[in-house]
């Protein structure tokens, strides 16, 4: 806990200003720490007279920490389709790897991988650990986890990373607390720190409010999840070079209690909003389904993924899948379009990271001007048409 | 059927505004609620009471006035609450705070399901979920968006995944992670408010749950935040002017690179 030591403190207030969880406060001229405290420590850094520290249990540190070698990519591949977030993280892996000396090493699980192994390497890496049994065809926390848990502990890497998808944020967690290991969640930022190869993970937290940095120095490996479309993959290479091991999974680690029964993929291919580049997210000022029709043409005409409000998908016009926002999904497009959108805190949390944001709603007071790059005040309904038809008039051109 | 739903208190989304001067978090009137994906939680687990028969803990981990998530739960039709609260805990990551939801879990008792929203909206990690049931050596399923059968021994779920869902069957114990399209959360009624009023709660200190020293607040996490700022701030709002149709023109060439 925070200890704050009254004789030392002059209640200049320092500490208070460095908080970025508005939890300490000087009353009568004294540091007084409040629950929101994270100990995360700025305010012991910043305080000039010392009367701050930190004190608890020591950290027990792991004593083999120096044997983990060597950066993993758990690659997601289900029902036929390699996630895109894989070849993604590859490449933010070869950066981590050769910054460290070691391997770059993907690790696959599924039935039916084809080719994919040597896609891998053709995109980074050095090895592929290829878990390929029909036991796997669908994906389970237990059996995956029991995999993954597995490797890692015969080949002791010091860094994994696993896509932030339906699929990495359900059996990673399992995999990190099984093996004591910390994870960091929806990272958008790695970078090694050479002198004692922490991985310094960037993460948003509190709706994209705030960014944190953290690190695990006491345990390996070091785990993060990474959202979609932040790194950026390799070309494609066939020349390179890579080993495929070929892995065959203990049958007692394929034993779950879970039973998949049916597995249900959508025809439609835009319900993955987390995946493109460009959203047209419609909002309650659509009026009704009918109105909504004109979001779909606009997205069709840019080749978008269409979004929504929640106001939207309450009203039934679009499913809870397209949802964004602090309910639903948190998305980071190229460009984010939002037509009759209010801009609730809620609905930006979701969407506030986006590369672009264009706005378009009739009320110039309204909130998601605030976070718009780009704003036109007016009827969607005479605008969306228009922009249609520009649009069309700028692909000819 | 008993059922533990795991309820955390986090400030209100609305009121969360990063001060552009101190770049700190408004602290000032910053309300308190019950994590809107435990709500759901707390929903199918009152839901399930009502067709199964049983009782509905809520438990949470937090400072003393956290209790007010557990008499909102009352309120909302849960029978007990329990709060861990010690000055121990602060600064868990989520495997500490896994570790100690699980070590007051088992002070708690049998159990036949365990729900947790799929994430909280401060944290945001949807890490507890999974972590809490490795610890209580059970299966879970996460993302949850549909109960299709319910029996004492085994359930049927839909599992909302990025490209559709998957159907999954699984018998108890087990805990799910919920989302939001499960259900449509009840107002309280008049009695079970109540209900609340009267309620009392118990409070678990670490000591009182037998945890390791070792494995909790900060000493108990793998992870550690060492620094925090503000996200980058997004550019000025560049100014289209014109006529609307101009504007349109303006814009289309302003996005053109992503077209
Ligand atoms: C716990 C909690 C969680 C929530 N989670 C989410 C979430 O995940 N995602 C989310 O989106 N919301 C969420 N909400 C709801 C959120 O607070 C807002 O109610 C919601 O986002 C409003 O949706 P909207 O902007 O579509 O509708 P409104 O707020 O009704 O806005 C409609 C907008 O359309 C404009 N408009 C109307 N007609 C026209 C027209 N013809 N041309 C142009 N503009 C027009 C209006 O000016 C208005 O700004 C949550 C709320 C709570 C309490
Ligand atoms: C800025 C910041 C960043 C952080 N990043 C990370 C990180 O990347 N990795 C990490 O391990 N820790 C991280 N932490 C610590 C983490 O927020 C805490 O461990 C927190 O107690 C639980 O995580 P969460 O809020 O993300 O919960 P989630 O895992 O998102 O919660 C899921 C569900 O678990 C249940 N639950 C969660 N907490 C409680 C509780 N206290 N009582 C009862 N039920 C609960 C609820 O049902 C909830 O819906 C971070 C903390 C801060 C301040």
């Amino acid at each position: 806990m925070l200890i704050v030591d009254s004789e030392l403190c002059i209640g200049c207030g320092v500490c208070e200003e460095s908080c970025a969880f508005g939890a300490i406060e000087v009353i009568d001229g004294c540091a007084v720490v409040g629950d929101a405290c994270t100990l995360c420590g700025a305010c012991v850094e910043n305080c000039e007279v010392e009367a701050l520290q930190i004190e608890g249990a020591e950290k027990s540190v792991q004593a083999d920490l120096d044997s983990w070698r060597g950066v993993w990519v758990y690659c997601e591949f289900r029902a036929g389709t390699l996630a895109p977030v894989s070849l993604e993280l590859l490449g933010a892996g070869r950066k981590l790897a050769d910054a460290r000396g070691v391997h770059l090493s993907a690790v696959l699980i599924g039935a039916g991988t084809g080719d994919t192994a040597q896609r891998l390497i053709g995109h980074g890496a050095d090895i592929v650990y290829q878990v390929d049994d029909p036991a796997l065809a669908y994906f389970t926390d237990e059996a995956y986890g029991a995999v993954l848990i597995d490797l890692i502990k015969k080949h002791k890497p010091e860094i994994v990373l696993a896509g932030a998808t339906a699929i990495g944020r359900s059996f990673i967690p399992g995999v990190a607390n099984s093996l004591g290991a910390g994870l960091t969640a929806d990272c958008t930022h790695l970078d090694i720190r050479l002198d004692d190869g922490a991985l310094l993970q960037t993460r948003p937290a509190f709706g994209g409010n705030i960014m944190a940095t953290i690190v695990c120095l006491s345990s390996r490996p070091q785990m993060s999840t990474v959202r979609p479309k932040v790194m950026q993959a390799m070309e494609f290479d066939a020349a390179r070079q890579g080993k495929i091991v070929n892995v065959t999974p203990d049958p007692v680690l394929l034993q779950t209690k879970v039973r998949v029964l049916e597995s249900v993929v959508f025809e439609q291919d835009d319900v993955n909003i987390q995946e493109s580049d460009i959203l047209v997210a419609g909002g309650r000022g659509m009026d009704n389904a009918k109105g909504f029709e004109l979001i779909r043409e606009l997205a069709d005409s840019i080749d978008a993924a269409v979004a929504a409000s929640r106001a939207v998908v309450d009203a039934g016009w679009i499913g809870y899948p397209h949802q964004v926002g602090q309910t639903g999904k948190t998305v980071a497009p190229k460009l984010y379009i939002a037509c009759g959108i209010s801009g609730a805190i809620q609905h930006v949390a979701g969407m506030q990271s986006s590369e672009t944001i264009v706005a378009i709603n009739r009320d110039e007071n309204a909130p998601i001007f605030d976070v718009a790059d780009f704003g036109i005040v007016g009827d969607m309904y005479k605008i969306i048409p228009m922009l249609i038809s520009k649009i069309e008039g700028h692909r000819k051109s | 059927m008993k059922i533990i739903v795991c309820v955390k208190q986090v400030p209100d989304a609305k009121d969360v505004r990063l001060d552009p001067k101190t770049n700190t978090l408004a602290r000032e009137g910053v309300q308190s609620i019950m994590n809107p994906y435990d709500q759901y939680a707390l929903e199918e687990a009152v839901l399930l009471k009502e067709q199964l028969g049983g009782e509905v803990t809520v438990l949470s981990m937090g400072p003393p006035q956290a209790v007010d998530v557990l008499r909102q739960a009352i309120s909302l039709g849960a029978d007990h609450g329990v709060l861990v609260s010690d000055r121990a805990f602060a600064g868990a990551d989520t495997w500490a705070t896994s570790y100690t939801l699980a070590k007051a879990i088992h002070k708690i008792g049998d159990f036949d399901l365990i729900l947790c929203g799929k994430q909280a909206i401060d944290g945001d990690t949807a890490q507890v979920g999974p972590g809490l049931a490795i610890q209580l050596d059970i299966p879970f399923v996460t993302c949850i968006q549909k109960v299709r059968e319910a029996s004492e021994s085994e359930l049927v779920l839909e599992r909302m995944m990025d490209d559709g869902y998957d159907v999954v069957a699984v018998s108890l114990p087990v805990l799910l992670t919920v989302v939001k399209d499960l259900n449509i959360p009840r107002i309280p009624s008049l009695k079970g408010k109540m209900k609340a009023k009267k309620a009392e709660f118990k409070i678990l200190s670490a000591e009182d749950i037998g945890a390791d020293s070792a494995c909790i607040g900060l000493a108990g996490s793998p992870t550690q935040v060492v620094s925090v700022f503000p996200p980058p701030p997004r550019g000025e709002r560049a100014v289209l002017t014109g006529t609307v149709e101009e504007q349109i023109e303006q814009l289309v060439e302003k996005i053109a690179v992503y077209l």
